[in-house]
């Protein structure tokens, strides 16, 4: 009987790896963003994503006076950062969106069928693998719940409306720069910053493309910038300045300042987030001891 | 699959090239030029310094003192002359010549993961 079992057993995980196996090498799969996903995958992952957003957007605390906006500070905002992938009331996306698979959601749509805190997640934590980036640590909260804002007002506005507002725009440049202040008002005070959030905020700034992070799941072989383990013990910072806490925060924020020829490009980063990327390296590189903030 | 070949292909060559002559003279102006005291070199005898950035994976490095895309006349240009690629780097000019950088260049590729 035990026997009968095990081969049975034995038997059908043969027969699932063979299938598996004839499936991705057979190239049954289609990885383009040409193909689509057949329709029972596509909606099986929608109603997967859909219950989990749900889920999760529960603990999104919405604002006390929150109510759909639409206002030139916000369109400038949405014309910034939101626009290009998902159009606007009138305007299509810009040129490589129209080629995304998934094709990025129109907002009206998105709007008339979610409540706002599930907009506000969508902006605020992103969505893998679905070309939509988490807007956390690089947008300010109040221009994330200003965006949420819009976008619960866009059933609202016909397409000569939103051009009338965007036509605002270029007077707004103001709503734009918010990120930097905000940052520096939540920064822990000490002399580098809280590892932690520096790891997160290394992260969302896509460190992980060119740089070998230890914390992050990246590359196992990447080799365009130096690998950050030992980043915070080296003695030259970029092979010009010396490696000193104040020192890798002014490196981060603005590369050409410290070496004009630099391969390194200036991600924007905010002081305060730059405290925390520095207080990261100084932890994995052995330099800080972890779980502490403080000077090295 | 194909880039993986074209690589295997360029470290046997490279591995040719430096069978002994050249990997001696390699190794000997390392030496004579103190090159290990800040640099970890991978197969090279007392290099293990950690001033410099290990040059564990030269063939695969995207740039060249993070500054200039990686290739042979760049890397060999900046061991001999340093400050001529960068102006502002700590990397010092040892009195390499251009023929001796050239080679220290093939030495770096064909050592190491990198090959």
């Amino acid at each position: 009987m035990r026997r009968a079992v095990r081969l049975t057993l034995f038997g059908l995980s043969a027969v699932v790896t063979a299938g598996i196996a004839a499936f991705v090498f057979g190239e049954f799969y289609n990885l383009t963003a040409i193909r689509q996903h057949p329709l029972w995958v596509f909606r099986a992952i929608a109603v997967g994503r859909d219950t989990v957003v749900a889920l999760d957007a529960r603990d999104v605390e919405v604002p006390a006076d929150f109510a759909p906006s639409a206002d030139p500070q916000g369109v400038a905002l949405y014309r910034k950062h939101c626009a290009q992938c998902h159009g606007a009331p009138g305007v299509a996306p810009a040129e490589f969106a129209l080629g995304m698979m998934p094709v990025p959601s129109n907002l009206v749509a998105a709007a008339r069928n979610r409540p706002p805190r599930e907009i506000y997640w969508f902006i605020r934590f992103g969505l893998k693998m679905s070309g939509m980036p988490a807007w956390e640590m690089r947008m300010s909260d109040a221009d994330m719940w200003r965006l949420t804002a819009l976008v619960e007002a866009l059933p609202s506005l016909s397409p000569p409306d939103y051009a009338a507002l965007a036509a605002e725009v270029p007077d707004r440049t103001d709503a734009l720069v918010s990120v930097q202040s905000e940052a520096a008002e939540t920064a822990t005070g000490t002399a580098i910053g809280d590892p932690e959030r520096g790891r997160i905020a290394m992260q969302v700034h896509a460190c992980l493309q060119c740089h070998m992070i230890p914390g992050l799941v990246g590359k196992p072989d990447l080799h365009v910038g130096p690998s950050l383990g030992e980043a915070g013990r080296r003695r030259y910072i970029a092979g010009v300045l010396r490696n000193t806490p104040e020192n890798m925060v002014r490196w981060i924020m603005d590369p050409q300042a410290v070496d004009p020829l630099s391969a390194m490009p200036d991600l924007g980063v905010p002081e305060a987030l730059a405290r925390d990327m520095t207080a990261y390296l100084y932890t994995i590189s052995g330099r800080l001891p972890p779980g502490r903030s403080g000077t090295p | 699959m194909k880039p993986l070949l074209v690589l295997l292909a360029l470290g046997v060559l490279l591995g040719c090239e430096f069978g002994g002559k050249d990997r001696d003279a390699a190794r000997t102006l390392l030496a004579q030029h103190g090159c290990g005291t800040c640099h970890v070199i991978p197969g090279t005898p007392g290099a293990n310094g950690r001033t410099g950035p290990p040059l564990t994976a030269m063939a695969r490095q995207a740039y060249v003192a993070g500054v200039l895309p990686n290739t042979r006349e760049a890397l060999a240009r900046f061991i001999a002359d340093p400050q001529a690629v960068d102006p502002r780097s700590a990397m010092p000019d040892v009195g390499i010549t251009p023929d001796e950088a050239r080679l220290l260049a093939d030495y770096l590729y064909a050592v190491g993961s990198g090959s």
